[in-house]
């Protein structure tokens, strides 16, 4: 009572400006509001009328008792206003006479309001807070708690396919930029009590909303606690993507890898949150974090495992050559060209010389000048409107393929050599490991200009080095394959059929191992019964039936 | 200090093995034949099992004081100021080992592949490739151990195999050799290329098994050991043993005379070479690691990771001394003989010495497997 007061006087001599409203609520904590209408909503009107969609609308409940309902217009839904909160609060009340406060506040709350998400709050920097996200506040004249109505409502996109992620055959939803919408697509893919969503609230500007999302039984508790230690301790003013969050939280902040994926995919999600990892998501990023992640997981996709096993695994090795088409190829180029040609067999020396008489570079910058130019058409793509995009690939395809062996300015088979390299790293499906490799072997090339083969292995030693040497959250980078796994191994270069994989990763040291059930394997080892066999059947000559063509 | 107990039986013999197979195969057939003439096999495998002694030992005493190395060890067994002048001999002694490694490698480089590139610069590239990798803890070492063993075992094996057709068991005969006096040292030169299996007394205090470490050593002792001896076998089938002293390198020559089936590529003594970077690598990496890491340990210290740059001049200059290949050769087999005092014969007076006073670690529990 007395802070408000006082707080008058000095608003008063300060002609009713309050600086800035968030400073000002730092400040003043803990305060609350008090039963008095008028001073509530001219604090109110101090702190949010600066914004012209903030919007004051006064009237008298059940026609006798004045109040105010206080919201922000472009967050909220109008016609929930209107019907669920201003209607049942202006008709006449179910039983006349004049009741006093608490009356009033329980008949409000317990009989008039059929609003499903209602709550009393007391303190004035909740209630700012609640205005801004898109809730609207009731006061009303005596009454010290003000009224919290849930009337949320933001414009979103359509739940649409993911569109770094696409699959052939597979679920076709994506993420959008919603947290609320993003957790009910886990939601309905795991419906088990098993699944927990931890909210906090990251962003010292923003406060973006942050969903830690895991199985409990699964993911081991001490994994949770470090996720949300490390979120914990992100103090920043912006978080816009999830991304933002990713690298606060990585493990080496220097690698040029990733060690946390992130994918559009709620069915990818639900799968790493069964294998006993933790999602995070945030609110307004269509993508959500996996963590710990390991190189392997990078190489695959959830097209994998809705695939049969042989034509899965099969996929899954060309994708392994693909990753390492696109990281040495050109080195190995650069290297065998400028120092060995004594490997190439003789009849191909014949025509790999023939191809760069007239080129007057080395080796080493004609592949260099050539992946620049490549990685710059590339860079230039992704932003291009479609419109454009197909005049840029002509240009593109002409000058840095065909015009350029005309002009004498590159051999064609180093034409050939940058288009695997490029081809290559567009085959791997996770976009942020594979632009890694991408640029990792922009050094290759050069190790393998100064010192040929020897250059490239001590290239490539190094890179390996590197990965060997990361963690993500206590995981080694590598395993299964370093160190060595049995149970992990079947899901690495190939992908073994499910009913071989009874284990989740060891790795997670789960708290529950088993994926698959004891009795499995026998009932998959039965003989089929071969229900429509013909001599089972039986051999009745029957009637033609309908529409019988023969 | 507690290290993490993280490696297994598996990648300690791992490490053995990629640690003993480097840079020495390809001169080994060489030095065999030198010294045994058609014996070569057989010196080579007196060389093996003298070795292998060397490694029992290293491993008794490694399982007798299951949380230290045997920089710390040697300080209870023999006390303090004797333990200390050994280890600072172990030290400097792998440090000229390293050097002399990374001299041969960077020889046969520029001698083979890199023609007009200097010495020094092949050198110290591969020197500074495994002084920042040491800068991992003993847990990434094992990983990168165990991630190379593949690559370092497979073209050895392919090598062999595609070689068989040139081969002629004639060539072998006789066994015993027809100049069988100079076999002694051959045994010892032979033996000294596998003193990198002292890297041992380093990964016993953090194996998860001590008890099991004589199984890692018989294992790695036994695949390295064997492939060195069918090295030595397939040069001398392949060359006879008066071709074989001619040639400085006769692995690599073994390399040239085969090619891969369909002529994918016409000549593979450089893609070997290529490949056998990495084997050289994980030998230095390990006796710079095993220096630095007595360094720390000698000095009590917690890191190791200021040691791994300190080192690298001084490696550097070591490397430089010999003039040429003929020097750095005899300066090869000088130091590798010297060495054998160290690896073999100052563990086994340790070994000894131990039983004498009954000097024994703290018993290591054994915690079980998750």
């Amino acid at each position: 009572m007395s802070f408000w007061k006082r707080k008058k006087n000095k608003n008063r001599s300060n002609k009713g400006s309050i600086g800035v409203p968030h400073q000002f609520l730092e400040k003043h904590k803990n305060e609350q509001i008090t039963g008095n209408l008028e001073d509530t909503l001219a604090i109110i009107q101090k702190l949010l009328g600066a914004s012209d969609d903030m919007v004051t609308r006064r009237f008298h409940v059940f026609k006798e008792y004045a109040a105010a309902l206080v919201y922000c217009s472009s967050l909220v839904d109008h016609t929930l206003i209107n019907m669920d909160v201003m209607k049942p609060l202006m008709s006449t009340p179910p039983k006349g006479g004049h009741w006093n406060e608490n009356r009033l506040k329980e008949v409000i709350k317990d009989e008039t309001l059929y609003h499903s998400d209602l709550r009393l709050e007391i303190d004035l920097a909740k209630i700012v807070h609640a205005i801004h996200c898109g809730e609207t506040i009731i006061f009303i004249e005596g009454i010290k708690d003000a009224f919290v109505v849930g009337t949320r409502k933001i414009e979103k996109r359509a739940i649409d396919q993911p569109g770094t992620e696409q699959v052939i055959r597979g679920p076709r939803e994506g993420f959008i930029e919603q947290i609320g919408t993003n957790l009910s697509l886990l939601r309905y893919r795991l419906q088990t009590a098993d699944f927990r969503i931890k909210m906090m609230e990251v962003g010292r500007v923003t406060k973006s909303k942050v969903a830690i999302c895991y199985i409990e039984g699964i993911a081991n508790p001490k994994l949770v606690e470090e996720v949300k230690d490390r979120i914990g301790a992100i103090d920043m003013d912006v978080v816009l993507d999830v991304g933002y969050i990713e690298q606060f939280i990585e493990d080496n902040h220097l690698s040029p890898f990733p060690q946390i994926q992130n994918t559009e995919r709620p069915d990818k999600t639900v799968a790493q949150l069964v294998e006993g990892r933790v999602a995070i998501l945030a609110d307004g990023s269509p993508f959500a974090l996996i963590v710990p992640t390991v190189f392997h997981q990078f190489y695959q996709t959830p097209e994998d495992y809705a695939q049969r096993f042989l034509v899965a695994s099969a996929i899954r090795i060309i994708r392994l050559i693909s990753l390492f088409f696109s990281l040495i190829t050109s080195s190995l180029y650069v290297a065998i060209i400028s120092f060995n040609p004594e490997l190439i067999p003789t009849q191909f020396a014949v025509a790999v010389a023939g191809g760069r008489a007239g080129v007057p570079f080395p080796a080493v910058v004609e592949v260099f000048v050539m992946e620049v130019s490549m990685e710059i058409l590339r860079e230039a793509t992704v932003r291009l409107p479609q419109q454009v995009g197909g005049a840029l690939s002509i240009v593109g395809v002409l000058v840095i393929g065909q015009a350029a062996v005309s002009a004498g300015f590159v051999s064609p088979i180093t034409v050939v050599v940058i288009a695997l390299t490029t081809i290559g790293s567009f085959a791997t499906p996770a976009y942020n490991a594979a632009i890694a490799l991408r640029l990792l072997r922009f050094p290759i090339i050069i190790l393998a200009g100064i010192f040929g083969l020897y250059g490239v292995m001590v290239g490539i030693i190094l890179i390996i080095n590197h990965m060997l040497s990361l963690r993500s959250y206590g995981v080694p980078y590598m395993s299964p394959i370093v160190p060595g796994n049995y149970q992990g191994m079947k899901d690495i270069v190939i992908r073994a059929p499910l009913w071989w994989m009874k284990k989740r990763p060891a790795s997670l040291h789960t708290a529950n191992r088993e994926r698959l059930g004891d009795d499995v394997m026998q009932k998959l080892k039965q003989p089929p019964s071969n229900t429509l066999d013909p001599v089972d059947v039986g051999n009745r000559k029957e009637d033609s039936p309908d529409g019988d063509t023969t | 200090m507690e290290t993490p107990r993280e490696i297994t039986v598996l990648q300690a013999a791992i490490i053995l093995i990629s640690t003993i197979i480097g840079v020495g195969v390809l001169a080994l057939p060489r030095i065999a034949v030198l010294s045994g003439d058609t014996g070569a096999p057989l010196v080579t495998l007196l060389g093996i099992l003298l070795a292998f002694f060397g490694l029992v030992m290293i491993t008794l005493l490694g399982m007798r004081f299951p949380n230290q190395s045997l920089i710390r060890y040697s300080e209870v067994i023999l006390g303090k100021p004797m333990a200390r002048f050994g280890s600072i001999v172990i030290i400097a002694f792998f440090a000229v080992l390293t050097a002399l490694a990374s001299r041969e490698f960077g020889e046969v480089v520029i001698t083979s592949v890199l023609r007009r590139t200097p010495l020094e610069i092949t050198v110290i590239v591969m020197l500074l490739l495994a002084a920042i990798t040491t800068r991992n803890d003993i847990t990434t070492f094992a990983y990168i151990h165990h991630f190379y063993s593949p690559i370092i075992l497979a073209p050895v094996i392919l090598i062999v195999i595609l070689s068989l057709k040139n081969a002629e068991v004639i060539r072998l005969l006789p066994i015993w050799g027809n100049e069988p006096n100079g076999m002694f040292i051959g045994v010892l030169t032979v033996a000294a290329l596998f003193q990198g299996f002292f890297i041992l007394t380093m990964i016993i205090p953090s194996m998860r098994r001590p008890d099991r470490a004589m199984t890692a050593s018989i294992w790695g002792m036994t695949i390295a050991g064997g492939l060195y001896l069918i090295i030595v076998i397939a040069s001398l089938a392949v060359f006879g043993a008066e071709e074989v002293k001619l040639l400085l390198w006769p692995t690599l020559e073994l390399a040239k005379t085969t090619s891969l089936p369909a002529n994918i590529l016409e000549r593979l003594d450089a893609a070997f070479l290529a490949v056998w970077v990495t084997a050289v690598f994980t030998t230095l990496f390990s006796s710079y690691f095993l220096m630095i890491h007595a360094t720390t340990e000698l000095f009590q210290l917690r890191n190791h990771r200021m040691f791994s740059l300190f080192f690298l001049p001084f490696v550097f200059i070591i490397a430089m001394v010999p003039d040429n290949v003929l020097q750095m050769y005899e300066l090869i087999e000088i130091v590798g003989r010297f060495g054998l005092l160290i690896t073999v014969v100052y563990p086994t007076i340790l070994w000894v010495v131990a039983l004498i006073r009954k000097k024994r670690g703290k018993n290591h529990a054994t915690r079980t497997n998750r």
